[in-house]
């Protein structure tokens, strides 16, 4: 009714010569401007800021106890920190097991979304093995759809989790050697592919090349998004599955150790995700492959890419990282390392 | 005493037959209830809730922004995440955060928001559904001050009370008019009054698609209707004494008639308001001016040929034009839109009665009678002036 009003009002601006006693509108409207006190002239300029606030509010702020964030502390180790590399041994055998269940995940508080998961979480846990190892996974489908998991790398089509799909109830073991050294992501490759992916049917996978890395300090951050209302655009954008939980609880890491960090990002609907780290440089190794590496702040990954970080802190204390699609970062998808001596 | 005891007897199962359905059908309330999962799984499976949320009211004030949720759905609701802007925000809830059917609370949120830009908000239920509601701009929300309140009066004088005025003005003219002139006059009051009854109409179905079915608009709105006809048909009733309203009686129905209107009016100017969906300016409140000067007209024709009282008069405009100011009142300062679909429907039903009852006396005093020229034409130009100075206000 009141949308209707207001473009008929336009018209009134044709039966102007109709309004010839102007004056006593003019009046009444500039009675009332004064009568509530809406008074622009004094903010001057009348695109400024409403709010007298200031501090206390802001995202940039929510920090610790003010960051809304789902569970305590250490929920998310198994997640964050991978199994340790092995070194190279020819003919080992790596033998994982994955499970598949439809679960309600609490991706921010008291926010409930219906998942289907690997091992109960989403992103599912670390499968991590060295170049040359045997990789044997075997898969249980205990989910109410049917269900695979595609490794990315090298390995026989057979093993590619494209044909073999497995019916809830079902099993199916995947074998295939371990190669090429990189960081890999997996996921679920059954129809309809984004409805499989975004429910939550992902995670790590890292390779180890042959000669092992520098030591460090290694994370693990898989990048995705929650769509909690089915509208095809996500709520939530988190890294390792809970939103603004690495802002409430600041990921512990030493000056003195190089930190590596594993980024992959497995968000469904956007096409792009990424990561900026405030106050540092790092470097970056895509797909965790090669010797080319950027010095950046900043990097961007496409649906299923992924890469190496390496940062060697230079300062101490709170260093925020977020992706820098800010309206990610403010669904969620903003944390903070606390560097220590 | 036997044929009276049996008179006894039949007389209490007489009354027994007064409770028995109701206590059968408790009965059987109380086996659906018992059973009901069962009797849905004979047809199919109940889709889930739709876990969204009635966005009633978005309030700014300096550095908050306050938003009036409510449950319009059976099973219980509970906020648990609110977003400004498609950006998580830290909130506190005035109220319960799990909301039974109906109910309402109120969400703060600390916010440096930005005059005159648009902002959307967006209540998450624990179920991850969103509710986004977009404001077009946001003002801040005038909070009640004398200045508001006398600012609110001095508005509905400028739109309701003076123009009706004014229209009393014509009365010296009317008094001169031939029998054949008045009828038509009073006719284009019946057309006036037509056109303001089904404006009130068709605004208070508007209002009701936003309330939650299970406040039943419809229903509400022909409560409202048949409330105000009957309340009005029983008014004339009580004025005249029975016969056919004439005169001041005339007057005073029709002058009833237009300041319900009016309220109604006033109340969807202060709400608009309020809301920061309207903009007050010189042109809609000259417009609305121009709209109901010819109110004043429609009193006054009925009292062309009795005497009255230049007080009797102040009455009448006071009687047709005041309500806007309350409405206005109304409107800024609540936040009930069930209170608007009921004054609207109120208002269509009073302005129906009157119509009624100027058709009868145009029926009567017209010469010619309601098919005469001057009958018909005053009632088309009564709607077809209402029509062109709508414009104006709209």
């Amino acid at each position: 009714m009141a949308k209707i009003r207001l473009t008929r009002r336009k018209l009134l601006a044709a039966a102007a010569p109709l309004a010839a006693v102007p004056l006593v509108g003019k009046l009444a409207l500039d009675a009332q401007a004064q009568a509530s006190g809406h008074d622009h002239s004094s903010h001057g300029h009348p695109r400024s800021p409403a709010s007298h606030v200031h501090g206390a509010m802001g995202h940039a702020a929510m920090v610790g106890e003010e960051a809304p964030a789902v569970g305590g502390p250490n929920d998310l180790d198994a997640l964050l920190f991978p199994p340790p590399a092995l070194p190279y041994e020819p003919g080992r055998v790596r033998e994982y097991a994955l499970t598949a269940t439809d679960v309600d995940l609490e991706v921010a508080p008291g926010v409930f979304f219906s998942g289907w998961v690997y091992n109960g979480t989403a992103p599912g846990p670390v499968i991590r093995a060295t170049e040359g190892d045997i990789l044997r996974v075997r898969f249980v489908n205990a989910g109410q759809h049917p269900h695979t998991i595609h490794f990315h790398g090298i390995h026989p089509t057979n093993m590619d989790g494209v044909f073999e799909i497995v019916p809830t109830g079902g099993e199916f073991t995947y074998e295939f050697e371990a190669r090429p050294a990189a960081f890999h992501v997996y996921h679920c490759h059954s129809m309809p592919l984004k409805k499989h992916i975004h429910k939550g049917l992902y995670g790590a996978f890292i390779i180890d090349p042959k000669e092992p890395r520098p030591p460090a300090k290694e994370l693990v951050m898989v990048m995705n998004g929650f769509d909690t209302d089915g509208d095809g655009s996500n709520n939530f954008y988190t890294v390792n599955g809970r939103s603004l939980y690495y802002a409430r609880y600041p990921i512990k890491v030493k000056r003195s150790e190089l930190v590596r960090v594993y980024l992959a990002n497995l968000t469904e609907f956007d096409l792009v995700n990424s990561f900026h780290l405030h106050a540092d440089f790092f470097r970056y190794q895509p797909t965790g492959t090669g010797d080319t590496w950027e010095y950046t702040d900043t990097v961007m990954q496409c649906q299923g890419q992924r890469g190496v970080l390496e940062i060697e802190f230079t300062g101490l204390g709170l260093h925020m990282f977020h992706a820098h699609q800010s309206e990610f970062a403010e669904l969620g998808w903003m944390g903070f390392f606390d560097v220590v001596d | 005493m036997e044929a009276g005891s049996a008179t006894s007897r039949a007389r209490v199962g007489w009354r027994l037959w007064t409770v028995v359905p109701v206590l059968l059908l408790a009965l059987v309330v109380g086996l659906v209830v018992t059973f009901s999962s069962s009797l849905v799984d004979l047809v199919g499976s109940n889709p889930p809730p739709a876990d969204e949320f009635d966005i009633r009211r978005v309030e700014f004030s300096p550095g908050e922004i306050r938003i009036t949720v409510r449950n319009p759905q059976r099973d219980e609701l509970t906020i648990a995440n609110v977003n400004v802007d498609d950006a998580i925000v830290p909130f506190t809830v005035d109220g319960s955060t799990t909301l039974g059917r109906l109910r309402s609370s109120t969400i703060v949120v600390p916010y440096d928001w930005v005059p005159a830009d648009p902002i959307t908000v967006g209540v998450t239920s624990s179920t991850g559904i969103e509710t986004v509601k977009e404001i077009p701009a946001a003002v801040e929300t005038p909070v009640p001050s004398v200045e508001g309140f006398l600012g609110y009066a001095l508005i509905g004088v400028l739109v309701g009370v003076l123009p009706v005025s004014l229209g009393l003005l014509w009365l010296p003219a009317l008094r001169h008019a031939g029998p054949a002139w008045l009828s038509a006059f009073m006719a284009f009051t019946a057309g006036l009054l037509s056109f303001l009854g089904l404006e009130a109409l068709s605004e208070s179905f508007q209002l009701q698609t936003a309330l939650p079915s299970a406040l039943g608009g419809t229903g509400l709105i022909l409560l409202g209707v048949a409330l105000s006809f009957l309340g009005m048909t029983a008014l004339a009733g009580r004025l005249t004494g029975g016969s056919a309203a004439t005169g001041l009686a005339l007057a005073l129905l029709v002058a009833i008639g237009i300041g319900l209107h009016n309220l109604g009016e006033g109340l969807a100017i202060g709400a608009s308001f309020a809301l920061g969906e309207l903009q007050l300016g010189t042109f809609l409140i000259v417009g609305f001016m121009i709209h109901n000067i010819t109110e004043g007209l429609g009193i006054a024709t009925p009292v062309a040929k009795t005497r009255v009282t230049i007080l009797t008069l102040a009455g009448l405009a006071l009687v047709a034009g005041a309500p806007t100011i309350l409405g206005t009142w109304i409107g800024g300062y609540t936040s009930s839109d069930v209170l608007g679909v009921l004054f609207f429907a109120i208002a269509a039903g009073a302005a129906f009665q009157v119509v009624v009852e100027v058709g009868r006396y145009v029926a009567r005093h017209a010469p010619g009678g309601l098919k005469s020229g001057y009958a018909i034409g005053g009632f088309l130009a009564g709607i077809a002036t209402m029509f062109a100075t709508g414009v104006l206000a709209g």
